[in-house]
């Protein structure tokens, strides 16, 4: 069957350079510290080592995988617009996430910076509806930028009154 | 927020009659232990008496607790706020604005049935579906209760009457109250045979023998003289055992449905303010709980795959601020039930012409199936694999451990084939109504004034097979609801249909099959 992706335009702008970077020091250090702390326990505990050793071993391959594909793809399917009437990204890579929400139902705009995040001046925009299930989040926008369109949506969505629910 | 002096407004303590049933428990905590040491003359050490002094002792605090609670809370009403102020060490000073109020609800133990007494929930704001804790006021004389409630919940004073929503909610008001079910006694049956007969069965016979033990009856001595269990084999006394826990759990889960839902009610009750959904329920406890028709976004009813073919349901609203994850939700309306009671329930309760629960839903493409068929193998492969790879590790392991594994296949074959048959969607009368579920096939039906956005979901292998998740977030109930595994060329359609207008902007250039939305009806779908 033909590849079929949803009949969505992809949004206008695409994140930085950077977060490529980002993302791959995230994943690097999220797996090394994984493989230390087992490679730890392999070392110390000979009695676990025939079944710490395959472990060990998946995890370190898997991690070099996603460290070296994961940013790229991600930087290849990560997109943000904002409109008017509505705050449209598509983030993802295996699983792809198109979300769209309404301005008159957003409740609060927030910028997040993590220590690698502020190293790299990039910075996570969120946007919160009534919804519990989560913030629509776009990773490795200019730190300028998304302090720049959070402002423009706060501006906005003071336009429209009530709870947003 | 303004903080103007609204010192004006006193602040009032909870009713004076909680500290009477706060001693009166800590006085008939006591008791047990009284009783043990002075008719059966039980020798006090730690050994035999360990146990009911632990109890006597949380209990007793457990009553000073509660006093200084009585000494430590004050509340007030303003005119734009409900405050409470509680807490000895943490102080803790909570108030929720009036207009966002969601419910408003009373119960009471049978302590304070007794006294005149009852609890107040006031529930409020979004995240409450995330569990945070509304107001709680425990609790104040019936009287109170109710003048309380009728001015928090039908006719606050800062209503935003000029939305459509209201306007248009209001219109249909009856004159009177509408009964939409009472409790029928048939639907003991749907309650009594569940997993938790067992357990409760478990817990009530662990209270009895200890409890008969601690006055030194001999429990264990009289269920051994009641049978000869040696010439009856072991096999049989299992057998005679797991019966008996049933008989006795089954027994004590009917009787515990009539206690909890004893005069069940759920009606429809006029108020200032639109309407609110009502039901009242209990015999020892009862319980009432007021849901605002204004906050009333959708119904869902969930059946569950093993008592399928009796019909069995559970039928919840999707409401804002009311709480999903407590054992027992308000957003329940109905007892677990008939399926047929919770369609026609459910079809008044949304007052539409066909009730959207009832309409018939469009299937998703058979390729759904085959991503569930392959969930199917994978799960029994890993089970498979993880069983092999232990025999090789312990070798207290028969060798043909693994075959149970296979044995899983048929097993979760049929899973898959049940969960795409669940599989439904369809939009109806300003309704997106979906189904799914394996374990418990839940449908929901949600109004689309009340999404708040729209999410297409996607993996590598979905785009492979053409196929796409479309879930509409929202404030109420679950947070989200989804149409899962639909066809990837429909996708976009089916959102557009369920939020018209949103997505205009963001569909591809490719020639669309429906004529363009006009954008000028959003505004006032957007606004609830």
């Amino acid at each position: 069957m033909a590849e079929q992706p949803i009949a969505l335009r992809p949004p206008e702008h695409r994140v930085e350079r950077r977060a490529v970077g980002l993302w791959a020091l995230q994943s690097a250090l999220g797996f090394g510290i994984l493989a230390g702390l087992l490679a730890g326990a392999y070392l110390i505990f000979d009695s676990a080592r025939s079944w710490l050793g395959p472990i060990l071993l998946v995890g370190a391959i898997w991690g070099a995988v996603v460290t070296l594909v994961m940013p790229l793809w991600r930087y290849a399917v990560h997109r943000w617009e904002v409109t008017e009437d509505a705050v449209y990204a598509v983030t993802g890579w295996v699983v792809r996430e198109w979300r769209v929400a309404p301005i008159s139902r957003i409740q609060t705009v927030d910028t997040i910076r993590g220590p690698l995040e502020q190293a790299l001046k990039l910075a996570t925009l969120e946007v919160t509806t009534a919804s519990s299930r989560g913030p629509i989040k776009v990773p490795g926008m200019d730190a300028r930028v998304a302090a720049q369109v959070a402002a423009e949506l706060a501006r906005i969505t003071q336009r429209t009154p009530g709870d947003a629910t | 927020m303004s903080t103007e002096p609204l010192d004006e407004v006193p602040w009032q303590r909870l009713d004076t009659r909680v500290v009477w049933v706060d001693s009166a428990k800590t006085v008939l905590s006591m008791v047990p232990a009284g009783v043990a040491i002075a008719f059966f003359d039980a020798e006090i050490s730690w050994g035999t008496m360990g146990p009911i002094l632990v109890a006597t002792g949380v209990g007793v605090l457990g009553g000073l607790a509660d006093l200084l609670r009585w000494v430590k809370t004050r509340y007030r009403i303003t005119d734009e706020y409900v405050e409470r102020r509680t807490g000895l060490l943490v102080r803790q000073h909570r108030s929720i604005r009036r207009d966002r109020i969601r419910s408003v609800d009373t119960s009471a133990k049978f302590r304070h049935r007794l006294t005149g007494l009852r609890v107040i929930t006031v529930g409020a704001g979004q995240h409450s579906a995330a569990g945070e804790a509304a107001l709680t006021l425990d609790a104040v004389r019936v009287e109170t209760a109710q003048r309380l409630r009728q001015e928090l919940l039908p006719g606050g004073p800062a209503e935003r009457s000029a939305e459509p929503e209201v306007v248009a909610e209001a219109a249909p008001v009856p004159r009177d109250e509408q009964v939409f079910a009472r409790l029928e006694r048939s639907w003991v049956v749907y309650n009594m045979f569940s997993f938790w007969a067992f357990l409760m069965a478990a817990g009530l016979l662990w209270g009895t023998y200890w409890a008969l033990q601690l006055f030194g009856l001999d429990p264990a001595g009289f269920v051994r003289g009641l049978a000869d269990w040696d010439a009856i084999g072991t096999a049989s006394t299992v057998v005679v055992a797991v019966a008996t826990v049933g008989v006795i759990g089954v027994v004590g889960l009917a009787i515990n449905f009539f206690t909890e839902n004893w005069r069940f009610v759920l009606a429809r009750v006029p108020g200032d303010r639109g309407t609110v959904l009502r039901t009242t329920q209990g015999l020892f406890k009862t319980r009432e709980v007021n849901r605002d028709d204004n906050r009333l976004r959708g119904v869902q009813i969930d059946e569950p795959l093993l008592w399928r073919w009796m019909g069995m349901a559970d039928t919840t609203v999707i409401s804002t601020g009311l709480s999903i994850w407590s054992l027992t939700p308000s957003a329940q309306i109905l007892p677990r039930g008939p399926v047929s009671v919770a369609r026609r329930v459910a079809a008044r309760v949304l007052e539409t012409g066909q009730s959207p629960l009832d309409r018939s839903l469009r299937p998703h493409p058979r390729r759904a199936l085959r991503r569930r068929v392959g969930w199917a193998l994978i799960a029994t492969a890993i089970v498979t694999g993880l069983l092999a790879w232990l025999t090789t590790l312990i070798d207290a392991m028969p060798d043909g451990v693994w075959l149970a594994g296979l044995g899983l296949l048929p097993i979760t074959l049929a899973l898959a084939v049940v969960a795409y048959r669940s599989l439904g969607h369809t939009v109806a009368d300003g309704y997106l109504v979906t189904r799914s579920g394996a374990w418990s096939r839940s449908t929901a039906a949600l109004q689309s004034r009340a999404v708040v956005g729209v999410t297409f979901r996607q993996s590598l292998l979905q785009r492979r097979l053409g196929l796409a998740t479309v879930q509409v977030t929202t404030a109420a109930g679950y947070g989200a609801y989804e149409a899962i595994d639909v066809d990837s060329a429909e996708a976009v359609d089916l959102a557009d249909r369920a939020v018209p207008g949103l997505l205009t902007a963001f569909r591809s250039t490719a020639p669309a099959a429906a004529p363009a939305a006009d954008p000028a009806p959003v505004e006032a779908q957007a606004r609830p």
